[in-house]
């Protein structure tokens, strides 16, 4: 029996806005337990809700990048159920209309094109962290309130390869529109998995199973990967799957039942009557979108286009925002492109990489690495010399030609000084160039040799070899 | 008399002229308050009260309120003030901010006295139903009497002469209703007009700011120092303060009374008084005119109501669940709590109308009954809407009787229950201007009319009732200016 998986995702994104969704309390991801709230993210009575503007303007711009309808009025409406972690007792949703809908995203899977059409994104409000102890749980309420959207697909999806793909679309989406962090170990991104398998074929779904709490998009594919073969063998084996959460176990490598889904709760949702709906005219839907920043896919275009950059260059520039943003500026700088992304790829992605920083933290300013980068360029420093000076500047940031030359660093390019001090070697050591002109090759080493040892090591290397190798063969 | 007994136009005057000092107001205030008979009472701010008033030296010219001593319904917010809208699950709960309204009154120096009883968490109309138990009617000095509700204690404050007026909610007729069996100006604004930020909501979509006076222009007057939009309140209108123009003369007004709801109502007396209001309406100027409403949308108003109000009720109460804040309840899981808090926090009232919203809200019932309600009520006011295309009101008796006695139980499937004890809650569905003025009395007890207008118009509504304020002379009533006159 050969049989496929059907899978949707819904993945809830944490926005970085100054304040909540309903209320005035910062958003902060730092701050001590319980201190980044108002009344109304503890469920106090007669407090109100009012719109974040700012996290509604954000929802139209992801909904423009995943083509979604966007609505003309945004509604609210209130999810009913208790928990400890819900301080009002209901959620503020979107259910009956989010405010975007029917749109799709196509994504690289093994450098195919594969589009995934998206059912909706709406705008609600996070809940509050549960901090769970032996005996006793703690709630922290910072979180309550922070803006979400939630992103749901059609079951369009049938990989983990291709789960993971849209997972990393939608990343770089939210992060290159600076909507959110986007990151899934910090759990500003979360992503549930919906997943059924069915004889290829057939139309109708399989029983769903749910996995929760995956922290990595990696995670994402393989919890996928072995939920498949998982139900896969028992459908072959006639087992019927349950309908159930599950859990991945990164050290066991499978899914684990959390809990069995008996009937579903009935959230009795209802329209926020707190919140009138609110017009979101035509003008200001245009102007959300036009205030968007660049997605990764319109700058890879660019880099390659304007800047000649390879595929390969132009896709690791546009996984992560700021490092695209450093390029940027790079660029708007100087116009060694080719170099500017080496340099960002290479010697700077490893520094960051081994202290384990991110590209925010990278302490050498874009106007001093592009002086850096031109000094390459330009034959006064050689490689060696230049990642020495890098090591020197990241510990302490400073104008790189001001610092190479107190340091003495710099490659002495001048023909005419390289040719007078070769001259003078060879004066000073006629054996060498009869040694030459019989053929013994090492006399030249030992030439430069020399000129080094004259020179302090300072003269371009190249530049030295081809004047001595002119003047040798001229006697 | 005392000045306390006067409107709070007039105690300006007096404390502008330096005849009275806020201390001495709120002094006779709280001695009144402190002899209180009635229940009226969740908490006395004497403290908080003496200390505002001495610090008020010089009297503030502009400033209607300046001095002026007030209660509050125990439902509003009040900063490091208990605050239990008249629950137990609410014991003991010291809110962290301050309403609004509260704000704008302390803005305006007027002084807290205390803060009154109600029906638990505002929800019921007899007065009864508070943790504190019943609240009497000081109209009645036998004690039989309900005072209406659910802003119980609020209208006993101002009627008994404590202050000259006091602040409610009403979701569906609990301000304008006890102003009818307290003898009583009882107005609330059009929905949006006054923000509701820091009243423990009972249903937002409902729920109004209120107030007990005791003349009109005192209405219009406290109207406008509450109004006004608030960035804490999404529902707060952005709308031009009313402009009033009290005169004897309504020249051209239209005036719609409801025949289906005259006809649901049996004391003669009391009609018979309506009808002489009617008769000094047109005297004024006014055309009165009897106009049709739909029988089965006014029968649909009870139900209609129950089945909204009970459904947003029991979502916007699913924060009182005793994990953050009120009394501490033990357990050993999280529901445990909050089982234990919500059952012994309220009372079994409440419970019934929680099931109540509940079940309307439950997916296989949302459709026939809450979603239904929506659209009867939408019915009600396109209905309402009719009659405004011609008529600047519609004017009405408030209640068709009397305060009903503690021991009278109504027949809930009477057309009388059912139309003219409610059709007040059509105000609320339409978010209309609707104020309670005292029209007579029956055996000893007072009883009212109602004037709503369209929606923003407070100055037509106030300016009608003003009227028949004058033809009726019922101005600055209380039981301290019963006994005197």
């Amino acid at each position: 029996m050969n049989v496929e998986a059907v899978i949707g995702l819904e993945i809830h994104v944490e926005m970085q806005t100054k304040s909540k969704m309903f209320s005035a309390a910062p958003v902060t991801y730092k701050s001590e337990p319980n201190t980044a709230v108002v009344p109304l993210d503890l469920g106090h009575p007669g407090t109100m809700p009012v719109v974040n503007r700012q996290a509604i303007i954000n929802a139209i711009q992801v909904c423009h990048a995943l083509h979604l309808n966007i609505d003309s009025q945004l509604w609210f409406d209130r999810k009913n159920y208790f928990y400890p972690d819900l301080p009002k007792g209901y959620q503020i949703t979107q259910n009956a209309r989010p405010i975007g809908s029917e749109g799709w995203i196509e994504v690289m899977v093994e450098n195919q094109p594969f589009k995934i059409r998206i059912e909706r994104l709406h705008v609600e409000e996070d809940t509050a962290m549960q901090h769970h102890y032996e005996g006793f749980t703690l709630v922290d309420y910072n979180r309550a309130g922070i803006p979400l959207m939630e992103i749901v697909t059609k079951p369009d999806i049938r990989n983990g390869a291709q789960a993971a793909a849209f997972v990393d679309a939608i990343r770089q989406i939210v992060s290159f529109l600076k909507v959110s962090s986007g990151k899934m170990e910090e759990g500003s991104l979360r992503c549930d998995v919906n997943i059924s398998v069915r004889p290829v074929g057939t139309e109708k779904f399989g029983t769903k199973v749910e996995i929760k709490n995956l922290n990595s998009i990696a995670n994402v594919q393989r919890a996928i990967d072995v939920e498949m073969l998982r139900q896969e063998r028992s459908l072959i084996a006639g087992i019927p799957v349950q309908q159930e959460t599950r859990r991945y176990d990164e050290l066991k490598k499978e899914t684990i039942m959390m809990r069995k889904k008996t009937d579903a709760v009935d959230y009795k949702y209802f329209t926020e009557p707190n919140l009138l709906p609110i017009d979101l005219s035509k003008d200001f839907i245009a102007g959300a979108i036009s205030h968007s920043l660049p997605l990764a896919t319109t700058k890879r275009s660019k880099y390659q286009t304007q800047f000649s950059l390879s595929e390969y260059d132009a896709i690791q520039l546009t996984q992560d925002v700021y490092v695209s943003e450093y390029f940027d500026r790079l660029t708007s700088i100087g116009n060694h492109y080719k170099l500017y992304a080496n340099w960002l790829l290479g010697d700077i992605a490893s520094f960051l990489n081994k202290q384990n920083l991110t590209m925010v933290e990278f302490p050498i300013q874009p106007q001093e690495m592009v002086g850096l980068i031109s000094m390459i360029a330009k034959g006064d420093l050689s490689n060696k010399q230049a990642k020495e000076l890098f090591e020197l500047m990241i510990k302490n940031p400073t104008d790189p030609r001001q610092l190479a030359e107190k340091l003495n660093m710099l490659q002495i390019s001048d023909e005419i000084y390289i040719t007078q001090q070769v001259q003078e070697v060879l004066t000073a050591n006629p054996q060498s160039i009869i040694d030459f002109q019989q053929g013994k090759d090492r006399a030249v080493g030992f030439l430069i040799g020399q000129i080094m040892k004259k020179t302090g090591g300072k003269v371009n290397p190249s530049l030295t070899n081809q004047i001595l190798m002119k003047l040798l063969k001229s006697k | 008399m005392h000045w306390l007994d006067h409107s709070i136009l007039e105690i300006h005057q007096a404390l502008i002229q330096r005849q009275v000092t806020p201390l001495q107001l709120v002094e006779e205030a709280l001695k009144r308050a402190k002899a209180d008979e009635w229940n009226t009472f969740e908490k006395i701010t004497e403290e908080i009260a003496i200390q505002q008033a001495k610090s008020l030296t010089t009297p503030e010219v502009n400033n209607l309120f300046w001095g002026i001593p007030f209660v509050m319904k125990d439902n509003f917010s009040t900063k490091g003030i208990e605050t239990t809208a008249g629950s137990n699950i609410l014991n003991g709960y010291v809110p962290l901010y301050d309403a609004t309204v509260y704000d704008k009154l302390l803005k305006a120096k007027a002084i807290l006295i205390g803060k009154t009883t109600l029906d638990e968490l505002a929800m019921g109309g007899t007065g009864m139903t508070g943790h504190k138990g019943y609240q009497y009617n000081p109209f009645d000095s036998t004690k039989t009497r309900q005072i209406g509700g659910s802003s119980s204690g609020s209208a006993a404050a101002v009627s008994s002469g404590m202050v000259p007026f006091s602040l409610g909610s009403d979701t569906g007729d609990s301000v304008r209703k006890p102003a009818s069996y307290a003898g009583l100006v009882g107005f609330k604004p059009t929905w949006g007009r006054i923000s509701r930020f820091g009243l423990f909501p009972f249903a937002p979509s409902l729920d109004h700011v209120a107030y007990f006076t005791r003349s009109v222009e005192d209405a219009a007057i406290l109207t406008n120092v509450l109004s006004g939009e608030d960035a804490m309140d999404a529902t707060s209108a952005n709308q031009a303060l009313p402009v009033y123009q009290f005169s004897k003369s309504i020249k051209g007004k239209k005036i719609a009374v409801i025949q289906e709801v005259m006809d649901s109502i049996q004391n003669p007396l009391m009609i018979q008084r309506f009808q002489q209001t009617l008769e000094a309406l047109k005297k004024a100027g006014a055309q009165v005119d009897f106009v049709h409403y739909p029988l089965s949308l006014l029968q649909a108003i009870y139900p209609t109501y129950m089945t909204i109000s009970c459904a947003e009720a029991t979502s916007n109460n699913a924060n009182l669940d005793g994990l953050k804040f009120g009394p501490g309840y033990q357990g050993k899981t999280y529901q445990d709590v909050m089982m234990q808090a919500r059952t012994e926090g309220f009372s079994e009232l409440i419970k019934r109308r929680f099931v109540i919203g509940s079940y309307v809200l439950m997916k296989e019932n949302q459709q026939d009954l809450f979603l239904r309600a929506q659209r009867v009520r939408r019915m009600m006011v396109e209905a309402l809407d009719k009659i405004y295309q011609n008529y600047d009101v519609i004017y009405l008796p408030a209640a068709p009787t009397i305060a009903p006695k503690f021991t009278d139980s109504s027949d809930r499937l009477s057309s009388q229950y059912l139309i003219a004890d409610s059709h007040l809650a059509l105000g609320n569905f339409a978010g209309l201007p609707s104020v309670t003025i005292p029209i007579g009395f029956e055996q000893s007890m007072p009883f009212g009319g109602n004037v709503m207008g369209r929606a923003f118009e407070e100055s037509t509504t106030l300016e009608i009732a003003y009227v028949i304020e004058q033809f009726t002379g019922l101005k600055n009533l209380s039981i301290q200016t019963r006994k005197q006159g």
